[in-house]
């Protein structure tokens, strides 16, 4: 009886711990290989772009099933985190060109110059393809570029304070007294980033256009964070914050730009994404807003003030099918235009085509008239912009605290100081010098 | 006036009427059979984890590359890492906001739960639990919409008292007790019916006594309840202090541990470098630095406030 009982117990452990066991990944299905894709949630336009795509894909070949999963953007870490570990990394995943040259570093994705043939590789812009390398390798292939930092303004409100609804900042001195003069109880006068976190990433623009370098030196060997020329960064957003022309607390993450919808703000610096949603979800409120670029620090308005960032398509370096990822990555973004002009087009024009013969199908859509903003933003912001940095995050993060520092009225020369030395310290303990571009 | 404190004998009643060497191996067998298979998933969910967290902690790796051994690298950048130390040293002050106000407030609801009546008590005892069973993802959006600037219930509130707004979360003098605050009322709940359990098992009599001794009810509260309470206390603080020094999702949502780093707790501090760092060492080994501390921290609350075994009550 004893026995038995034991028996009972250990087969009922034994049978839970066994449970769940799935399939393996990469199985084929009736003769498909089928291999997954995880896409980060966007707007619910650009996910159903995705959800086509993927069926357009399974429908067009008989070779791969695609089974495809949006993760939303606030649990990505994790569960990709959670994935690897278990070997259940998807086959395809989209990426920042960001973190595509520290993915490669790090050996967890793979090169697809041998998986994607030369010819589907022509025509893209030379500085996005800096972005996707890695020791003269490229690693993913880019989707779109979009601007990380573009001053929407309301029109309606310059008139009523009293200013010229045609004529936005031009410095940074008018952006403050503007805002002070637009700002009321229920709208703020400038919504920008106020996080560490979000100023890190947003404000890489201006960290170019103040000091005409970013906080590291391209070959990531030195730290520049105290540059003197940084002081006049961290001062805006001091003035800002401290004169409550920006909110005490910010009404949204720096990527949403629902405040502006909701007119919850005189002015908003946001990337062109914001055009998008905009368009789609506040039409009424669009003849009211104007866009233009962010004003640089000495007034020369060919100066960068912001970023190119946007997304990419990687293969993971476990996937157990390369090539059929890769192939997949080929026909949805080197090969036929006319799904990704429809991606441009669902996205109001918001975002800019790496690949020639996209942006000029785009261009040449008569539809692209309907986002107003989208040729001054072109012209005035992308024509300037830098491809985004692709050191470690945590170097970001260090300048970024440096300016929530300067918000919260803390010593700015002691701020820049402390970043500089978490830079530093970051470069020795990860043995950063010399993996930079610039070595 | 003098209360005596009643011990009960000790007495072992397992072994009477049994010839003791076999009975008790017989049950010490059936003892491990019925723990078998507790301690087979205490074995495989908990044991084997921690030995092999202790073990990669030494290694510098990723779930790409080889793992390389680096020794107690990682525990010295851990130690070495200003921040580290300053995430612990803020989640030790926010357990100082959080515990002693659990345990206060739990003790004077649990209080006015025993005084009422018997239905009025199931009513505040609902209430009470109520926190308990909500998630603190939701409990986070509930204080953040409380606590946000323009619109906020609390600022609104404030604005009828003619006060300024404050940025609840936005300041760095006020973010950290403004999460503290929905710690409290998550663990509120569970704290004030453990208490009141304790309450009620104190027995009348001794009340009584008192009383007919002329004493009190402060008198009765520090010479009758508190001491007799003294193990339930100790339980509330151990739990309450483990819990409160590891709120992650509160930060996460309400703050995401800013305004510099104001409110980055411990496991914010970790959770962040598990997903933002290319290798994994450093974070396993601030996490089992943080167990050390936790681990630290308990046995020396047991030691101040001394449990005392079998008080008859």
């Amino acid at each position: 009886m004893r026995r038995q009982l034991t028996a009972i117990l250990l087969i009922g452990v034994l049978a839970g711990c066994g449970s769940g066991a799935g399939k393996a990944p990469g199985a084929a299905q009736g003769g498909r290989t089928e291999i997954t894709l995880w896409q980060q949630k966007f707007t619910d336009q650009e996910d159903a772009w995705y959800k086509k795509a993927v069926a357009a894909f399974n429908k067009a070949q008989d070779k791969i099933v695609l089974k495809h999963q949006i993760v939303p953007a606030d649990v990505w870490d994790q569960k990709m985190k959670a994935a690897q570990a278990a070997g259940k990394a998807p086959d395809v995943y989209t990426l920042n060109y960001n973190k595509v040259p520290g993915f490669a570093r790090t050996g967890q994705i793979q090169s697809l110059e041998r998986l994607i043939p030369a010819d589907k590789w022509t025509g893209l812009q030379e500085s996005v393809v800096g972005s996707i390398q890695y020791k003269g390798q490229k690693y993913a292939y880019p989707m779109l570029v979009e601007p990380s930092a573009v001053l929407f303004y309301r029109k309606d409100l310059f008139a009523q304070a009293g200013l010229d609804p045609n004529r936005p900042p031009a410095t940074w001195a008018e952006l403050i007294d503007y805002g002070k003069r637009l700002t009321t109880k229920e709208v703020s006068g400038v919504v920008t980033a106020g996080t560490a976190v979000d100023m890190a990433w947003s404000t890489w623009g201006l960290q170019w256009n103040a000091a005409g370098h970013l906080p590291i030196s391209d070959d990531w060997s030195a730290s520049q964070a105290t540059d003197p020329k940084y002081r006049q960064l961290l001062q805006v957003y001091q003035t800002l914050y401290q004169q409550g022309i920006m909110p005490k607390q910010p009404l949204a993450p720096y990527a949403d730009a629902n405040p502006m919808g909701q007119g919850k703000a005189a002015m908003m610096v946001c990337g062109s994404w914001a055009a998008g949603v905009l368009l789609s979800d506040y039409p009424k409120m669009v003849p009211n807003i104007g866009a233009a670029a962010l004003p640089s620090f000495d007034g020369d308005p060919a100066k960068p003030t912001a970023t190119l960032g946007g997304w990419t398509l990687v293969v993971d370096a476990k996937s157990k099918n390369p090539q059929a990822a890769a192939d997949f990555v080929a026909w949805l973004l080197a090969g036929d235009t006319t799904l990704l002009v429809d991606f441009f087009k669902t996205t109001k024009f918001s975002k800019y085509s790496p690949r020639a013969a996209v942006a000029d199908a785009v261009k040449n859509d008569p539809a692209a008239a309907e986002n107003p903003w989208a040729k001054t933003i072109e012209e005035q912001v992308v024509a300037h912009a830098k491809p985004e940095p692709t050191y470690d995050w945590a170097i970001s993060l260090a300048f970024g605290k440096a300016i929530e520092k300067a918000l919260q009225g803390k010593d700015i020369d002691a701020a820049l100081k402390a970043a500089d030395a978490e830079i530093k310290d970051f470069i020795a303990k990860n043995d950063l010098a010399g993996q930079g571009s610039g070595s | 006036m003098a209360v005596t404190t009643l011990r009960a004998p000790a007495r072992d009643t397992r072994s009477r009427g049994r010839p003791a060497g076999r009975g008790r191996r017989r049950e010490t067998k059936a003892a491990l059979i019925m723990l078998a298979p507790l301690l087979i998933l205490l074995g495989i969910f908990v044991i084997w984890p921690l030995l092999h967290a202790v073990y990669i902690s030494f290694y510098t790796w990723s779930f790409y590359e080889a793992p390389v051994f680096v020794g107690l690298e990682n525990y010295l950048t851990v130690l070495t890492d200003q921040e580290f130390v300053d995430s612990v040293v803020r989640g030790l002050a926010f357990t100082a906001m959080v515990v002693p106000a659990q345990v206060a407030v739990a003790f004077l609801f649990a209080n006015l739960v025993k005084s009422v009546s018997r239905k009025t008590a199931a009513v505040l005892k609902v209430t009470i639990y109520i926190p308990a069973v909500i998630s603190e993802v939701i409990a986070a959006i509930v204080f953040s919409l409380i606590y946000a600037y323009r619109g906020g219930i609390l600022n609104w509130f404030l604005g009828l008292l003619g006060r300024e707004d404050t940025a609840w979360l936005g300041e760095t003098s006020t973010a950290l007790p403004a999460v503290a605050v929905p710690a409290i009322w998550i663990g509120m709940g569970v704290a004030s019916l453990i208490m009141l359990a304790g309450l009620l098992d104190i027995p009348e009599a001794y009340y009584e006594c008192a009383s007919l001794d002329g004493a009190g009810p402060w008198t009765k509260m520090f010479k009758i309840t508190l001491p007799l309470m003294k193990n339930i206390i100790l339980f509330l603080l151990v739990t309450g202090f483990a819990a409160s020094l590891q709120f992650l999702v509160l930060p996460l949502i309400m703050t995401q541990g800013g305004p510099v780093d104001s409110t980055t707790l411990p496991n914010l501090f970790i959770f962040r470098h598990f997903t933002n760092d290319l290798y994994i060492g450093y974070s396993i080994a601030a996490a089992l630095l943080l167990f050390a501390v936790l681990g630290a921290v308990s046995a020396l609350i047991f030691r101040l406030v001394r449990s005392e075994k079998a008080v008859d009550g």
